[in-house]
């Protein structure tokens, strides 16, 4: 039985690399489009906003005679549905002529047991930042060929080098949050800053928390003024004893922060920032902040799955979505900020303006990230579990 | 028998499957690791503190397979013996609301029960004092339960009366001169095995629902199908999940053959 | 025979249909609305209807819902007849209690865990990654035991010597049992199949780990934008189905009943 050491495919080494490597170095860059002359001799990169995109060989770098890797004619992505601009899709099939199928995904453990076959049959996914560490050791998905992706230059400089995956070898960055409180002012007069207020029992029974175990206990730790990705067992009962004694006061555990706000039945809620947005359509009295003692970011990023069978076409939708217009477009549809520099100038002013989407940079780099800790997950689900079962 | 052979392909051999899987233990990133395989989880599994949950979940189950019965039984009897051309209409008529999709159906109800919602309005409007908290109680979880398998306990209790000869019935009437006595002398005991395949379209399923209970309730109303779902899913503790999984199932089935042959002996003899 | 009334049960029947269709008025009633959501509402609008034929993937995800339902519904139907007939003829009670538990299996079974061991299943021996084959055989899988269940209960109560009759009157063992027993039983089967096509609709679960590539159903849809918000479309594409499985409930009653009226006027 020791030769089956694992459920999940062995790590192969990706063959298509080495004709990638070969081929791409030099002539990727005019393959796949806009914004990218600049980038590779170090400059600043100013979106072409002029040049309308254009197909592969492009005037301006044809010094390069290899010839350039042509993407395959269709791409399978997989994401939550409507996380993309309106129009991407059909933009980017229009550039490239490639088809492509969208596919989605009610939730990210979904999509991890689907892709934990190894056989998907997607390309593209969206995975958040923390499964990237596990992804990688288990062989789920392939490193990306950065070469493929000059767009990478519009990332702001803090995303060039995210914690999760370093230099953004297995990844781009896609669509980044922040978790804080919301309340509702119509509610609740005086001005809330601390996570304290979830424990406050003067609104028992009108409060509520996030179905989510790291999230929760992340809220917990920063409370108490430890480290949402301890280890250590004291802290964690600490933050246990905590959230156990909230319980009573709270109406629900949900992940429809959005639904649970705007129907008015909770009035103080742990809040995804970008989706108290949407709440404030509803109910402007809403306001959403990051507490005093800190809070917590996370982000959206994509991924090659390995076996991927349209590599190509895929580093070329990874690019653009790096576009700086199609990440505007992107964000403006969706309502989330995008880790991307050169898309702030035609993001709506509305977005980039609203605290809650985009919060202060200062602000946002004393945010923690949430990491997958392996098999020291146990200790928080675990206790997760004593928390939700317990009386 | 066909189905047999498919039930067996297609369940039993993934079912043993996920069995091997139960006996493994998750490794680092949420993989199986198949090294030391026994009965580790399922220890683990039988800890004291998950027994609330199971708990919680018999609860709903019982009270809503009660509740659906009762409620079922009536409108079962009533389409069968009054509803003459229009039986097979009303039939499809009580499906009908489920071939939506039931998150919209439980997004209504809880736009019916919040606390600004239908009900709490109407009671406002009437004068009375509110709003009372409807939504996200028990209350909630078992309306809604109720609601999602009353159809699975109308339609074999449909087909058991619809069989009932209305001679017999009203030959029963006459003998025990009352209707309720020859009812539950003759009427019932004849029905007894629509009943039975009522409770159990209603009562398996709902130990099984774990997104009601989720949506509707509150915090306090965890259930071990929703354990097993964040074990599989956000935990990835694979091993775990299943072999709390494959215990639900073992109590499930055991209690639910005990209580048929029970009902089996006692009534039908 | 003169049908008798009984108000009780009358007004009772109206509040349960009332209780059945609650939620679905406010869910029509939703599609209408002027909001991206499905809270509160802002206004009478009609945009939604368009909308929702412009949204190719949701008409996919339908199609996909549809077909998968259609093959389920038959071949469940099919299969669970068989087997809650052959259960009730069943002798001995030691092989019905086993056939019991077996027929329980897939209705206790958490979603999560059939769901998860049919993908591993079809990857591990089939190399398969999902297609709308394979959400049909799964959700036939969970539903066999629905109808066996309703099929059985009302097989018990038959009596085996009509079929007896009918072969002692020289007819086959097949005609015996499409001209006999299947009528006798069609009401049971027919509920098994409703309620096979309620299940395969709108299951979420099991489908989300056995759908593959093109093969995203409706369910999946909804449940995926929950995340970001279940428009008024939704509701929309709800309303359409049901108004139209509606009507043609309604126009199939009114053919069959014209075809009685008609047979009953030639005699």
């Amino acid at each position: 039985m020791s030769e089956i050491q694992r459920i999940h495919p062995p790590r192969r080494p990706i063959s298509r690399r080495a004709m990638l490597r070969g081929m791409a170095g030099m002539g990727a860059a005019a393959a796949f489009g806009p914004t990218l002359a600049a980038c590779s001799s170090g400059a600043t990169p100013s979106p072409s906003a002029a040049a309308s995109p254009s197909v592969a060989p492009s005037a301006a770098a044809s010094q390069e005679p290899t010839p350039v890797p042509s993407p395959e004619s269709e791409l399978y992505v997989y994401n939550w549905t409507e996380y993309i601009g309106e129009d991407t899709i059909s933009k980017f099939e229009d550039q490239y002529g490639i088809k492509v199928t969208y596919d989605f995904f009610d939730s990210a453990e979904t999509m991890t047991a689907k892709i934990s076959t190894g056989n998907s049959g997607y390309d593209v996914t969206f995975p958040t930042s923390t499964y990237i560490k596990g992804y990688v050791e288990q062989g789920f998905i392939q490193p990306l060929d950065l070469s493929l992706i000059p767009n990478k230059v519009n990332l702001a400089p803090e995303w060039q080098d995210p914690e999760y995956d370093p230099g953004n070898q297995h990844s781009m960055p896609y669509m980044w949050w922040t978790t804080g409180v919301a309340y509702d002012t119509a509610q609740i007069e005086e001005e809330l800053t601390s996570w304290k207020a979830l424990w406050d029992p003067r609104w028992s029974g009108k409060m509520a928390m996030l179905d989510d175990v790291r999230e929760t206990f992340g809220a917990a730790l920063i409370r108490l003024g430890y480290s949402v990705n301890t280890t250590s067992d004291t802290e964690l009962d600490e933050a246990l004893k905590l959230l156990q004694d909230q319980k009573p006061l709270l109406r629900t555990y949900t992940t429809d922060d959005i639904g649970v706000l705007s129907s008015g039945d909770v009035w103080v809620m742990h809040a995804w920032g970008a989706d108290v947005y949407q709440v404030q359509e509803e109910r402007d009295t809403v306001v959403y902040y990051i507490p005093e003692e800190g809070g917590v970011r996370g982000s959206d990023t994509m991924v090659l799955l390995a076996n991927a069978k349209h590599p190509i076409a895929a580093h070329a939708f990874i690019n653009f979505m790096l576009d700086a217009e199609v990440a505007a477009a992107n964000t403006n549809y969706i309502g989330y900020m995008g880790p991307n520099e050169a898309a702030k100038q035609f993001i709506d002013p509305a977005i980039l303006d609203d605290p809650t989407v985009n919060p202060d940079k200062a602000l946002v780099a004393k945010l923690q990230e949430i990491l997958d800790l392996g098999a020291d997950e146990a200790k928080y689900t675990d206790r997760w579990t004593k928390l939700r079962s317990g009386a | 028998m066909p189905g047999l052979s498919w039930l067996v392909v297609f369940f039993a051999l993934p079912l043993a499957i996920i069995f091997v899987v139960s006996l493994g233990s998750r490794d680092q990133y949420g993989g199986v690791l198949f090294e030391h395989l026994g009965f580790h989880n399922y220890a683990r599994a039988l800890e004291p503190e998950l027994l609330p949950t199971v708990g919680n979940s018999f609860k709903y189950a019982l009270a809503t397979t009660f509740f659906s019965i009762v409620i079922a039984y009536p409108i079962a009897y009533w389409i069968s013996r009054y509803g003459g051309r229009r039986k097979v209409l009303l039939i499809v008529l009580v499906m009908l609301p489920f071939w939506t999709s039931w998150v919209i159906r439980t997004y209504a109800w809880m736009i019916i029960l919040r606390d600004n919602g239908v009900v709490n309005g109407l009671l406002g409007a009437v004068g009375l004092p509110g709003p009372i908290q409807l939504l996200n109680t028990d209350l909630a979880v078992i309306l809604g339960m109720t609601y999602g398998f009353l159809p699975f306990a109308i339609l074999p209790l449909y087909v058991s009366i619809d069989r009932l000869d209305p001679a017999l019935v009203q030959a029963a009437r006459d003998l025990y001169s009352g209707g309720a006595a020859a009812f539950f002398h003759v009427t019932l005991p004849l029905t007894m095995p629509g009943i039975i395949a009522a409770a159990l379209l209603t009562f398996i399923p709902a130990i099984g629902d774990f997104v009601t209970p989720d949506l509707l309730g509150g915090a306090q109303t965890t259930t071990i199908a929703k354990v097993v779902q964040t074990l599989f899913l956000s935990a990835r503790d694979w091993p775990f999940g299943a072999a709390l999984g494959f215990l639900l199932i073992v109590v499930t089935i055991v209690g639910t053959v005990a209580g048929l042959r029970f009902l089996r002996q006692e009534v039908v003899g | 025979m003169r049908r008798e009334r009984n108000p009780f049960l009358t007004v009772y029947a109206w509040i349960v249909y009332i209780f059945l269709f609650a939620p679905i008025v406010i869910l029509i009633l939703f599609s209408f609305n002027d909001s991206k959501r499905n809270f509160i509402w802002r206004g009478f609008t009609l945009k939604w209807y368009p909308e929702l034929f412009g949204n190719d993937a949701l008409l996919a995800a339908l199609g996909v819902t549809l077909q998968v339902a259609f093959i389920s519904v038959v071949v469940t139907t099919f299969l669970g007849t068989l087997l809650g007939l052959g259960l009730a003829r069943l002798r001995s009670s030691r092989a019905a209690g086993a056939s019991d538990t077996l027929i329980l299996l897939p209705m206790v079974t958490p979603e999560v865990v059939m769901g998860i061991s049919l993908l591993l299943f079809f990857a591990l021996l089939f190399n398969a990654n999902g297609s709308i084959l394979q959400i049909a055989v799964a959700h036939i899988a969970f539903s066999i035991s629905y109808v066996a269940i309703i099929v059985r209960a009302r097989a018990v109560s038959l009596d085996p010597r009509m079929e007896e009759a009918a072969r002692d009157l020289g007819a086959s063992p097949r005609a015996a049992f499409l001209h006999v027993t299947l009528p006798l039983l069609a009401p049971a089967v027919a509920a098994g199949g409703l309620i096979a096509f309620a299940l395969s609709f709108d299951d979420l679960i099991i489908t989300s780990f056995n759908a593959g590539v093109g093969s995203s159903t409706l369910p999946l849809y909804i449940y995926s934008r929950i995340r970001f918000g279940v428009t008024p479309e939704i509701n929309a594409i709800s309303t359409i189905v049901v108004v139209s499985t509606g009507v043609a409930i309604l126009i199939a009653m009114q053919v069959s009943a014209r075809r009685a009226r008609a047979l009953a006027t030639q005699e």
